[in-house]
């Protein structure tokens, strides 16, 4: 259900997106000879997806406001701070972690902008870091011979706390003036950790800002919904 | 017009991208979730019977059987537990106390539902320690044999042992060797 409202979202603003640029194409032919300016300035925004499974799910909290500011004619400075809650559970496992992230890079607009447009398909890099803590909230010890006896829980908890974790990341996204100055982007993020302190005798299960991690290596991966606004402070010709 | 076909071309390319972005997102699968039944667990103690006369060679014990013994002496039934002349059990202990007791028959039978057979008491006391094995399967608990014993009675069947190691790891191992 997650994953179809998900993709929902995504097609829509896809379309968004897909029906704007055919609109550019009919305008192109009107404003060839006119000297064009461009905005340049620092846009604001939030993560739509952290406030809204915020909301819509029990077992999490997160909040993210990210921002960007142009330098030149296709590249971005760009940077989210965020925090975030989140309790994992499997059979045998109940974990929670906590804690708060920054995310630093740029953002190169690899979209040609028709006159007056100031969309973005973008790819961008960025350096994260978090520091967080875990708390082991209860855990039933894995015997598949627990029959005999019953099964053992332990239901005392345990706070690993001073966790940091880097990582680095690769983005693919879009942002789509929607209003005037008021954007919307959807942008997908693969994420590789670069070190990480490891609670002892526990692992980092979830990371506020990288994720959940996988047994099978360093990777994970993101989506990211935005709604931002862009502050103008200049415009300069294209 | 030339120009603008080609743009529409990259158009197209960006489109295909994002769709194939979007459906991957679909089949996120989420395996690690699930403790796979290949995973070491919480190992039970191992115990091998050799023969006294000759301590080098293992010696099968007729009609093997065990049963648990709860903290209150209660006879608890251990499950997978079956009657078979073997010369090796596996034995599950207690995870919410530092001491298991069982009862081992020799030649167990059913006779109008009385048991009959030779039963010797052992006492295995131990240390516990709990090791993170992943997300999915959480815990294990390993263990360090302290002391183990074997009750006295007038017919002990089973006559000496000998602690081959003290800790409790996996299975694949010999913990205690048993001499009858």
């Amino acid at each position: 259900m997650k994953f179809m409202s998900k993709f929902f979202i995504s097609i829509l603003l896809y379309l968004s997106v897909f029906l704007n640029l055919n609109a550019q194409e009919e305008n192109a032919a009107v404003s060839d000879s006119i000297v064009v300016q461009e905005k340049y300035g620092l846009r604001l925004g939030l993560d739509a997806s952290k406030l809204t499974r915020s909301f819509i799910e029990s077992d999490y909290s997160g909040f993210e406001i990210n921002g960007d500011y142009r330098l030149g004619k296709r590249l971005y400075v760009a940077g989210e701070l965020g925090a975030e809650e989140k309790t994992t559970a499997t059979p045998y496992l109940n974990s929670t972690a906590k804690g708060s992230y920054f995310k630093v890079g740029l953002d190169y607009n690899m979209y040609e902008n028709w006159a007056g447009m100031d969309n973005m398909v973008y790819s961008g890099i960025r350096f994260g870091i978090s520091n967080f803590n875990q708390t082991l909230n209860n855990y039933t010890i894995y015997d598949t011979n627990s029959q005999t006896w019953g099964p053992h829980e332990i239901t005392e908890s345990e706070r690993f706390s001073g966790l940091t974790t880097g990582w680095l990341e690769l983005l693919l996204g879009v942002k789509a003036e929607v209003l005037n100055n008021l954007f919307l982007g959807v942008n997908f993020q693969i994420k590789g950790r670069l070190f990480e302190t490891a609670p002892n005798n526990f692992e980092n299960i979830y990371i506020p800002g990288f994720g959940r991690t996988f047994d099978s290596g360093r990777f994970s991966s993101g989506l990211g919904y935005t709604i931002s606004y862009l502050i103008p402070l200049y415009k300069r010709d294209r | 017009m030339n120009k603008k076909s080609l743009f529409i071309g990259t158009d197209m390319k960006t489109h295909y991208l994002f769709l194939a972005l979007i459906s991957l997102l679909l089949f996120s699968c989420e395996k690690d979730d699930i403790c796979s039944e290949s995973t070491q667990t919480t190992p039970r103690l191992v115990l091998e019977f050799y023969d006294i006369s000759a301590p080098e060679d293992l010696k099968q014990v007729p009609g093997l059987f065990a049963i648990g013994l709860d903290n209150d002496a209660n006879e608890v039934e251990i499950i997978n537990e079956l009657v078979s002349t073997r010369s090796t059990i596996e034995l599950p202990l207690q995870n919410n106390a530092n001491q298991t007791q069982f009862k081992l028959y020799k030649s167990y039978d059913l006779v109008d539902s009385t048991v009959v057979g030779n039963p010797d008491i052992i006492t295995v006391t131990y240390a516990i320690e709990t090791l993170y094995i992943s997300r999915a399967c959480g815990y294990i608990n390993t263990y360090e044999i302290q002391t183990f014993s074997i009750s006295n009675d007038s017919e002990r069947w089973m006559t000496s042992f000998e602690i081959l190691t003290t800790q409790i790891t996996n299975e694949n191992e010999i913990h205690v060797k048993i001499l009858h």
